[in-house]
């Protein structure tokens, strides 16, 4: 009886990308949220170099950084595969996988969490990566192909998670008129069935966002229980 | 761009590049024969060449086999692990999970060692290199953890690991001379690792020598 484990946090994209590989594969696991403002002795243990979400705990072995684990899903589970078989592709794909999570990623947070003297700037270096992924998806239905694979997984933050966000916030990065085709990625991905069932509660997202330009106080506590870089830091 | 051998492979790359020092180290491993093109980083201006071949990152390292574009340093390695299989020495492990102790240490050295390195060589002031310093030092003590008692960081076999730290040793005179301190005091395991792999006939032919590696640092980090 194979025993996984995922320690995550329900907002967290990185968490996210493990749970759509998860899903995917059909694998059963046991998901642990994570207070993160009180971890928990567990994740502590399980991953002692940087004390982070995602951690993947298989028979009792953990595993930490989400493209990391999601190599290892792949690796472990041969069915429905994520990445292709063909060693060009696969590098391929690993580029890309790697210009989402730390080129598009970066760009898109840095625009919700803008003051108003930084947001044209923010949204300017976010259009520009942006276009840069619709040039990549071309005619394609996902990155993957004719199914979503590691690149989509990775991009999850884009595919919904954004669009949430920047509606709340009433700001205006990804539209549909800029970017059609990744509009229309994006609408194929969130119906996708392991996707649909991973998405964060959107009311939730909406409520855990406030209205733009927020105090500095109310910005920093939010960014460390996200654990994720300050605006100036990506 | 086009190849006149169907088969033929290019490497992309600049003399101090550690992250192209990796690739051209695998292919050496590997015996497979290449041809170098080198990219004058020095100079801000990117060749045709690389703005054809990356145009979406504009960087080096680029593997160019059977005329077409590999990037990103990591995924070349896995590229070439791959394509280079049977018959040829392994560089990443075979089972899942230590292949993915592999990928995470990697992942360690490129985010966290290389821009606490950068931090240290750009620091102003002596507290804030003292700092820094502490912090290179944590983080290469770190990875003697993980090396232990091997051989290698691939255990018995020079492995991917081994492949992906070793071309920062090429610098470590370079942190020696900045900081004042001596890397066979803190990290004594490491020093011998790199004496181990220094034997390497792979990567005595791509390490460039120290004393040019600290002298480019100093000119790009604007050191005294």
């Amino acid at each position: 009886m194979e025993e996984v484990k995922l320690f995550g946090y329900w907002v967290s994209p990185f968490c996210r990308s493990v749970e759509i590989a998860l899903k995917i594969k059909g694998i059963q696991y046991e998901y642990i949220e994570e207070d993160l403002t009180n971890k928990s002795p567990q994740l502590l243990q399980y991953n002692p170099v940087y004390k982070k979400i995602p951690v993947l705990l298989h028979n009792g072995k953990p595993i930490a950084e989400s493209m990391v684990i999601l190599e290892y899903i792949d690796e472990t589970w041969k069915n429905n595969p994520i990445l292709p078989k063909d060693p060009f592709e696969k590098a391929r794909a690993r580029f890309w996988a790697n210009f989402v999570d730390q080129k598009c990623f970066p760009a898109l947070w840095k625009t919700i969490w803008s003051t108003s003297e930084q947001y044209e700037q923010n949204k300017a270096e976010a259009l520009e990566r942006l276009k840069v992924l619709e040039n990549e998806l071309g005619g394609k239905r996902f990155f993957g192909g004719d199914s979503i694979g590691m690149v989509d997984i990775v991009a999850n933050f884009i595919g919904f998670s954004f669009r949430t966000i920047q509606e709340a916030l009433k700001l205006d990065v990804f539209t549909e008129d800029n970017f059609p085709k990744l509009w229309e990625w994006a609408e194929n991905f969130v119906n996708c069935s392991p996707v649909k069932k991973c998405l964060p509660p959107q009311d939730k997202l909406i409520a855990n966002f406030p209205p733009a330009y927020m105090g500095k106080t109310l910005v920093s506590s939010f960014q460390s229980r996200l654990q994720l870089p300050p605006p100036g830091g990506c | 761009m086009r190849e006149a051998n169907n088969s033929s492979v290019v490497v992309v790359d600049f003399w101090g590049n550690g992250f192209g020092m990796r690739v051209r180290i695998a292919l050496e491993e590997k015996g497979i024969k290449y041809e170098y093109r080198e990219e004058d980083l020095t100079n801000p201006q990117r060749s045709q060449l690389v703005l054809d071949m990356n145009p979406v990152r504009k960087s080096v390292p680029i593997l160019i086999h059977r005329g077409q574009p590999v990037c990103d340093s990591a995924a070349i390695l896995e590229y070439i692990d791959e394509t280079w299989k049977d018959g040829f020495p392994s560089l990443l492990p075979r089972d899942p999970y230590d292949r993915a102790i592999a990928r995470f240490w990697t992942d360690f050295v490129d985010n966290k060692v290389f821009s606490t390195q950068a931090m240290f060589l750009r620091s102003k002031g002596d507290r804030a290199k003292e700092e820094s310093k502490n912090e290179l030092i944590g983080e290469l003590k770190q990875l003697e953890a993980v090396l232990g008692d091997e051989q290698y960081f691939g255990g018995a076999n020079f492995g991917y690991l081994d492949v992906v730290l070793i071309p920062f040793s090429s610098m470590f005179y370079g942190y020696e001379s900045h900081g004042n301190f001596k890397l066979e005091e803190e990290c004594p395991k490491l020093s011998d690792w790199v004496k181990r792999c220094l034997a390497r006939d792979s990567v005595r032919k791509v390490l460039p020598d120290s004393v040019e590696m600290y002298e480019l640092h100093k000119k790009f980090y604007g050191i005294e």
